[in-house]
């Protein structure tokens, strides 16, 4: 059987060659299509060659775009316009800057003017004021001292509308026949109502009343810890049990029972750390600023809203004062812009976030 | 069994743990944020008096072309806002300024008094944090030069946000071309950085190369063919006055470049075939020889400190980047990757180098460090070259020409990062920038 199948194939094999080889597929050859190639001479070869790699100006610009700020979340809805502006911004060419065409007068080209002085103080440029609160019709008018154009050591208090006033205070005394002691009637007297100093509407402050009602407290939910799951890992156990510990702890001291609940899951953290980090805009920090970590901390009301008022550098490292200044300033609009709308934080473990430090770390964002 | 025994051994630890443990922050790390540009509104500024009304929209829209042009702000049209500045003394709205996402705002005024005298005033205020930014700040002049005090006040509020110097109140030299490419006129022309105030410094009878303001930016340096050879000429700015620096029978100089004390001039003498770098003092004239390898070493720039020199030179084989004392001395190779480097820049911070490289039959605008690391090439093109920088190191200007016989030179500026790559204004061809000083 063996034997047949070599017969076979070496008649195949020798099948194949004969076509190959013979020619038996190949058409006559022309030689004349050979030579053309040598005719073409160097010359033309190039001509041929630049005409055909003709420069692309838009190619090469394209190629030149920079590369784009790493994709960022859509804000807030922007009231301006889409910048339109392209990569290459071309200069209007209609109004350019007038020049002489003709050879310049050399004697025009004389000091252009006395440059401009720079005065860097600014005395007259004190702060404006806050305007008090006029048109806040929800709010009740805040109580004002009156004007007391009177100063005494020790102040009185307004007198009740009826007393008369006088150098003496007294009480009324009327008749009382079943008193044991008669006094002689007696009209109630009053001190003239009186300050430790003069206040003026001037120096009063801005109205203290709060520019909105506080919200009021979210009802407290249930603090409902996690059952232990037998069937978890090693780490759920030691989380368990750590919570468990820290809430004994907790029941045991003298404070309110403020809901402290167990500490933040990494989710929770994560959450926290991509809303401000949507807003941390590190595009016009100087490369200083984008050296230095600054440590920030700020308190937070219960509702998840940041205590703007409260946020504050607690350290940084890495360049210069100035440059964790902008950097601290930079970090502060992240928290402010984001925590506008208050940060999702679980309302049960508000003692765990009650006042958080962030650290904002710019080594990714360094100019690459 | 293990468990419990871990449960019971955590909750005693627990326990023996101080209460103040409760009152720990919370603590997290933020690593990545967003990189766009800041978002700004500049309000026209308010006329004090009616002869002011039109320079009070002039001065802000510099103001805000200004900010806008560095890639880094962003300018809020006017037609988004919910309040206007009708007063600069007035206290500001800043929800209505939160509401359309503007971070900074600009309030200004102006008053053109009867002298001709021009005041203006401006206030930055953080509007997120509620506050002023730094303090109220009052610029006068001539009415002549509004442009400059737009400029100033752009500068202040560049450096207040971003913590560097501004770099809008600067000038810039450069080679004006004009005429067909087989017979083009060049003469130097001094600008604003950006691109008005166009004043012309030589006439076109002859051609002029590389011109370099000195560190005050009082006087410039320029390489000219006047006798047929090239010759270095100095040049005061304000008079327009010029002499020949070096003049050598024999002899090219060209590539020259002030030191940072005002009085040291390093360039380039060729002497039979052989270029090399001297150095000389412009009050007395003493020259010294710096280099004497027989390859040819050009284009030297001096560290803003003044004690190292970094140089092109082709002593290997191929053209690369050398940095040695400012004495002279053996060079050390900093520049090491594919393809030619030359035309090396040192950054007035004195942390880069900026340079041009050839790639491939590509130019670039490219910047390393001082000792050669984290090379990064910022722009790609027929032909880049000649890079001069900003005044607060930040933004690199270079020459940009397109292929072909109607092929134009034009000015470009890159942000170092690589972004907001732009073309500068000039009318004309322009080549061979260079960017002065801040102005006082």
């Amino acid at each position: 059987m063996n034997t047949g199948q070599y017969i076979s194939g070496v008649a195949h094999i020798g099948l194949i060659g004969w076509a190959l080889i013979g020619g038996v597929f190949q058409p006559a050859p022309e030689p004349f299509e050979v030579t053309e190639v040598s005719v073409i001479s160097n010359a033309e070869f190039d001509a041929m060659m630049t005409s055909t790699t003709g420069p692309s100006l838009e190619t090469d610009l394209a190629a030149l775009t920079p590369p784009e700020p790493d994709a960022t979340e859509p804000e807030a809805p922007r009231a301006e316009n889409p910048d339109p502006a392209p990569v290459i911004a071309e200069p209007d060419q209609t109004t350019p800057p007038p020049a002489p065409e003709t050879a310049p007068d050399v004697t025009a080209l004389l000091p252009p003017g006395p440059p401009a002085e720079v005065e860097d103080v600014a005395p007259v440029l004190v702060p404006p004021t806050e305007a008090p609160v006029t048109a806040a019709p929800e709010n009740s008018p805040t109580p004002k001292p009156r004007p007391v154009p009177r100063v005494a050591p020790e102040p009185v208090a307004a007198p009740e509308p009826d007393a008369r006033t006088d150098d003496i205070a007294q009480d009324q005394a009327v008749d009382d026949s079943t008193a044991d002691a008669q006094r002689d009637q007696q009209e109630q007297t009053v001190e003239e109502e009186a300050a430790t100093e003069i206040v003026t509407e001037a120096e009063q402050g801005a109205s203290s009343a709060p520019s909105r009602s506080v919200r009021p407290r979210p009802r407290p939910t249930q603090v409902a810890r996690p059952e232990p799951d037998s069937n978890t890992g090693t780490q759920d156990a030691v989380a368990n049990a750590l919570a468990e510990a820290l809430a004994t702890g907790t029941a045991e001291t003298p404070k309110p029972a403020a809901p402290s609940g167990p500490p933040l899951t990494s989710g929770e953290k994560d959450a926290l750390r991509v809303a401000v980090q949507k807003c941390w805009n590190t595009g016009a920090l100087s490369t200083d600023a984008l050296k230095t970590v600054v440590i920030v901390s700020v308190q937070m009301k219960p509702d998840g809203f940041p205590e703007t008022g409260t946020i504050r550098m607690v350290d940084a490292q890495g360049g210069t004062s100035g440059s964790a200044s902008q950097a601290f300033q930079a970090a502060r609009r992240a928290i402010i812009r984001c925590g506008a709308k208050g940060f999702k934080l679980p309302p049960e473990k508000y003692e765990q976030w009650r006042e958080i430090e962030m650290t904002f770390n710019p080594e990714k964002m360094r100019i690459k | 069994m293990m468990k419990q025994f871990l449960t019971l051994l955590l909750a005693v630890l627990a326990l023996g743990l101080p209460m103040t443990a409760q009152a720990a922050p919370l603590r997290i790390e933020i690593t990545e944020g967003v990189i766009e540009p800041l978002p700004f509104a500049a309000p026209g500024f308010v006329p004090e008096n009616s002869a002011a009304r039109q320079l009070a929209q002039d001065l802000a829209q510099v103001v805000a072309d200004d900010l806008a042009g560095t890639g880094l702000f962003r300018q809020i049209p006017d037609s988004a806002f919910i309040s206007q500045i009708s007063s600069f003394s007035s206290p500001v709205q800043f929800a209505d300024w939160k509401a359309i996402n503007a971070q900074a705002l600009i309030t200004g005024a102006v008053n053109l008094e009867s002298n001709g005298r021009l005041v203006v005033k401006f206030r930055l205020y953080d509007v997120f944090a509620g506050q002023e930014l730094g303090s109220g700040l009052q610029f006068a002049g001539t009415q002549d030069g509004w442009r400059r005090m737009a400029h100033k006040v752009a500068d202040a509020v560049y450096s207040r946000i971003t913590g560097e110097g501004g770099y809008f109140d600067s000038r810039v030299v450069y080679v004006n071309e004009t005429g067909p490419k087989d017979d083009r006129k060049k003469r130097l022309a001094i600008m604003d950085y950006d691109g008005a105030n166009v004043q012309y410094l030589t006439d076109s009878r002859s051609i002029v190369l590389a011109p370099r303001f000195s560190p005050t930016g009082d006087r410039i340096l320029y390489t000219s063919y006047e006798t047929g050879f090239p010759r270095i000429y100095l040049l005061d700015v304000a008079s327009v006055r010029r002499r020949v620096l070096e003049d050598q029978t024999g002899t090219m100089s060209f590539a020259p470049r002030f030191g940072p004390d005002g009085q040291t001039v390093v360039y380039s003498v060729t002497r039979g075939g052989n270029t090399d770098i001297y150095r000389m003092n412009v009050s007395t004239g003493a020259t010294q020889r710096l280099t004497s390898a027989a390859s040819i070493e050009t284009a030297p720039s001096f560290s803003p400190d003044g004690s190292q020199i970094v140089f092109e030179s082709d002593r290997s084989g191929t053209q690369q980047l050398y940095i040695m004392d400012a004495t002279g001395g053996e060079p050390r190779r900093i520049s090491f990757g594919q393809g030619r480097y030359g035309t090396p820049v040192w950054s007035p911070r004195g942390d880069l180098i900026a340079f041009t490289k050839q790639s491939k039959g590509r130019f670039h605008i490219g910047v390393m460090r001082t000792d050669g690391s984290e090379e990064r090439l910022l722009t790609a093109s027929f032909l880049d070259e000649g890079p001069t920088w900003s005044p607060n190191g930040r933004v690199i200007m270079f020459t940009r020409e397109t292929q072909g016989a109607n092929g134009q030179a034009s000015l470009y500026s890159v942000d170092i990062s690589g972004r907001n790559l732009k073309r500068v204004k000039t009318l004309g061809g322009a080549s061979d920038p260079a960017w002065s000083p801040l102005q006082n």
